[in-house]
């Protein structure tokens, strides 16, 4: 039953898995959602915005002239760096990527598809042509790796910078020459290299701050922006004509950029040539998702946006799939752990709590449940009878799991009440058998039943298809083990409910001295070491090998370490009785025959088994045949007193089985 | 005569490999012949290879263990089982040398309940005999 409980909680452990999974694979698609469409969505709306609103295209040209601008090629960038800055100073420098990019496309989208952005933004404005436009491309280039990888940039840069100013002299110089603040821009441009750290800080900077950047980009990278903090201040201080102050940095930005650059053409030549090495850097990938996008319509961009937003709903639905069976696998889990308990509980009734001494003797019980589908039917019950003797039921039920569990306990309940009646071991079993002969109905059990008597110091146990019980004592002359009393097994008695009678074998053992006593079940001896079973002898031996002190519950420890499978249940019970050092002996054996039995050469072998006489043998079997010629059954008693045993017939005296057999023959 | 392909069972693999046989004889006798060890797993192949002899009509039935080594409570169970079932007419009788088996059997006390015989000669005689009688006694009612 354990085993069964176990598999299933296996299984769902297994089941559980692959909803695991599922959640991690809805997470992972809604990240991927998420990123695709927040690509998506910015590029698709910044199209929108540049094709519908007319104010956003006049900002854009705004800054397409400050772009052509000589000294304030880089105006633009400026612009869109500042736009960057302000709108996300820190981590969004993805998103004010996009949005340059966005621009960029807008520029690219008014004029011809293939051309440059610069080109393209030229068109457009239609004032500034050829080498202007580059201008222009050359920002939209920069907007991109400016804002994309600014740090990069600003480490990367610095020498370029330094480039830019010396290698054209002229696009920082003039700069200077058109405006108040190309001078300052200047001083920037050379001035960025020693400090990068700073540009950062430079970024966030006021929108005031913007123009200067401007400055400083058209003749170089990022790097060079990021420096002019404080030409830019001056030159805020120095133009006093554009609005430092002015909201809207890109519109101020725009309208000093271009005046500069009206003044500058020559420049933009130069800035068009750095321009171009920029664009060369920028990245491929970029570009083409960029073209993509433009080239997609419309409506195609919403569905591509519905479906994306269809995916996360997916994902999520999956997700919160994954999560509910999740808890009903818990609340499965659960349930399985509760069932566990009962069976658990339902097994503790049947295996009752034995105290850990019962009068004078010592008590101990164990059972073990079969690793496997052979679980369940083994039984035992230890307790005490009138005039202090005690009484042990230890027995297995055919048939395993749930099934042997009713059988079990009425079995273990009718022999109890047997004995409590007063019943020998014998008549329990032999009574027990005619009565549940049809209760068991196909199911079969086997049994040891005994009692103690501690004034006697002597045990009578009876078996029913059992092993009898291994008893261990102090003496030498136990037997052929030398450490145990041999028991005999010749005409053991038939389990109960076989079809065939039963209690018909007793055996009293006389324990003058220290004794332990062992019942237990056949899954004791069927357990499998290697290709062998366990067997009797190994259980005596590990029974000398714990002591006389030991428990049920340390043998079955014991037994299960030493052993390599136990197909079977494992029920022990351990009785102790204390005493000196003399050795325990079979006082009294006895078989009950019947007319079939006494005929039968299996008597002859128990009576030589017993250490009779073969003669003596005969003339006994010849007695019982005779005394039971006329129907009904005789005992065989073997008295062993000091010399060889005495043999004695007694007539069966066990009322309630005379008058089943009578009213049974009347019906005949 | 009527020969029926044996089936094995491989988780047997640490033991003998654990087979049955069945050879129907005449029109009522069948003989089953195991080899390997009778437990938990392989008692119920042993109870349906039985059952479905009987359901055939063979009355006559010889379990032949003269290859097996071992058997545990539950093949005993089916021994138990179908040797009532035959208690309606019909004959089981057992094939066994093997002093492990012998004890098993003489251990839990089904020795006497069986009809147990060291050859498969034996077994058919003893078969035989008592279907005759079993006929005699009817023919006498």
């Amino acid at each position: 039953m354990t085993g069964e409980t176990r598999a299933m909680v296996d299984r769902t452990r297994d089941a559980r898995r692959p909803a695991d999974r599922g959640a991690l694979l809805a997470v992972v698609a809604t990240l991927l959602c998420c990123t695709v469409g927040l690509a998506f969505i910015p590029a698709a709306s910044a199209k929108r915005e540049h094709s519908k609103s007319s104010k956003s295209e006049a900002t854009k040209t705004s800054r397409h002239e400050a772009a052509k601008a000589g000294g304030g090629e880089a105006p633009a960038v400026s612009s869109g760096e500042a736009s960057a800055a302000q709108e996300a100073p820190g981590a969004q420098e993805a998103s004010s990527a996009q949005e340059e990019t966005s621009e960029g496309t807008s520029q690219e989208a008014a004029g011809a598809p293939g051309a440059a952005t610069g080109d393209a933004a030229g068109a457009a404005t239609g004032k500034h042509k050829g080498s202007g436009h580059k201008g222009s491309e050359h920002k939209g280039s920069e907007h991109k790796k400016g804002s994309g990888k600014s740090k990069e940039k600003e480490a990367s840069e610095p020498p370029k910078s330094k480039e830019g100013t010396s290698g054209a002299p002229a696009g920082s110089g003039t700069v200077g020459a058109g405006a108040p603040a190309p001078t300052l821009a200047t001083a920037a441009a050379v001035a960025p290299a020693p400090a990068p750290a700073i540009a950062t800080v430079a970024v966030p900077s006021a929108p005031t701050a913007a123009p200067t950047v401007t400055a400083a980009k058209s003749g170089l990278g990022g790097s060079t922006r990021t420096a002019h903090r404080p030409p830019r201040a001056r030159r805020t201080a120095a133009a006093p004509q554009h609005p430092t102050g002015t909201p809207s940095s890109r519109a101020v930005l725009g309208a000093s950029s271009s005046r500069a650059t009206l003044a500058h053409k020559p420049r933009r030549a130069r800035a068009v040539a750095l321009g171009r090495r920029t664009t060369g850097r920028s990245s491929p990938l970029v570009t083409t998702i960029t073209r993509i996008v433009d080239v997609v319509p419309t409506a195609l961009r919403v569905l591509v946006v519905g479906l994306l937003a269809l995916a996360l709903l997916l994902a999520l639905v999956l997700a919160v799939r994954s999560r509910l069976s999740a808890r009903r696998m818990r609340r499965l889990e659960r349930q399985r752990a509760e069932l566990r308990e009962d069976v658990g509980l339902l097994q503790a009734a049947l295996l009752p709590a034995i105290p850990a001494r019962l009068g004078v003797v010592d008590t101990s019980t164990a059972y073990q449940p079969a690793a496997g589908p052979g679980a369940g039917g083994d039984f035992y019950d230890v307790f005490a009878l009138a005039d202090g003797r005690l009484a042990v039921i230890v027995g297995d039920v055919s048939g395993h799991g749930r099934k042997a569990l009713p059988h079990t306990a009425l079995v273990r309940f009718t022999l109890r009440a047997y004995l409590e009646a007063g019943l020998s071991p014998r008549d329990t079993l032999q009574t027990a058998g005619a009565v549940l002969e049809r209760q068991l109905s196909g199911v079969f059990a086997t049994v040891v039943v005994a009692i103690y008597k501690p004034r006697e110091r002597v045990l009578v146990y009876a078996c029913a298809g059992h092993p009898p019980p291994i008893v261990i004592g102090a003496g030498a002359d136990l037997g052929t083990d030398a450490r145990a009393l041999a028991p005999i097994t010749v005409c053991a008695a038939p389990p109960l409910g076989v079809g065939a009678r039963t209690g018909t074998r007793q055996t009293t053992v006389a324990l003058p001295g220290r004794a332990q006593l062992c019942f237990y079940t056949d899954g004791l001896t069927e357990a499998r070491v290697g290709a062998e079973l366990f067997g009797s002898s190994r259980l005596i031996d590990t029974l000398a090998e714990l002591g006389p002190r030991t428990t049920a519950s340390a043998l079955l420890a014991r037994v299960s370490e030493r052993a390599d499978a136990r197909p079977d249940d494992m029920a022990a019970c351990l009785l102790g009785v204390a005493g000196d050092e003399r050795a325990p002996a079979v006082l009294l054996e006895q078989l009950e025959l019947d007319r079939e039995d006494a005929a039968s050469e299996r008597t002859e072998r128990f009576l030589l088994a017993c250490g009779v006489a073969p003669r003596a043998a005969a003339e006994a079997i010849a007695a019982a045949g005779a005394a039971v010629a006329g129907g009904g059954t005789v005992v065989l008693e073997l008295r062993h007193s000091g010399a060889g045993p005495e043999v004695a017939l007694q007539r069966e005296q066990l009322s309630y089985i005379h008058a089943r057999r009578a009213s049974a023959e009347v019906a005949l | 005569m009527r020969t029926q392909a044996g089936s094995t069972d491989s988780s047997q693999s640490t033991h003998t490999a654990f087979a049955i046989g069945r050879q129907d004889l005449d029109a009522r006798t069948s003989v089953i012949a195991v080899a390997g060890e009778l437990d938990l797993a392989t008692a119920p192949e042993l109870k349906w290879t039985l059952l479905d002899a009987l359901e055939e009509g063979h009355s006559q039935l010889i379990l032949d263990l003269s290859g097996t080594s071992f058997m545990d409570s539950t093949a005993l169970g089916v021994l138990v089982g179908v040797n009532r079932s035959f208690e309606q007419g019909g004959t089981l009788a057992i094939v066994c040398a093997h002093a492990g088996v012998l004890k098993i059997f003489e251990l839990s006390g089904v020795d006497g309940v069986f009809a147990i015989l060291p050859t498969l000669e034996d077994a058919l005689a003893a078969v035989r005999a008592r279907a005759g009688h079993g006929a005699h006694v009817a023919e006498a009612g």
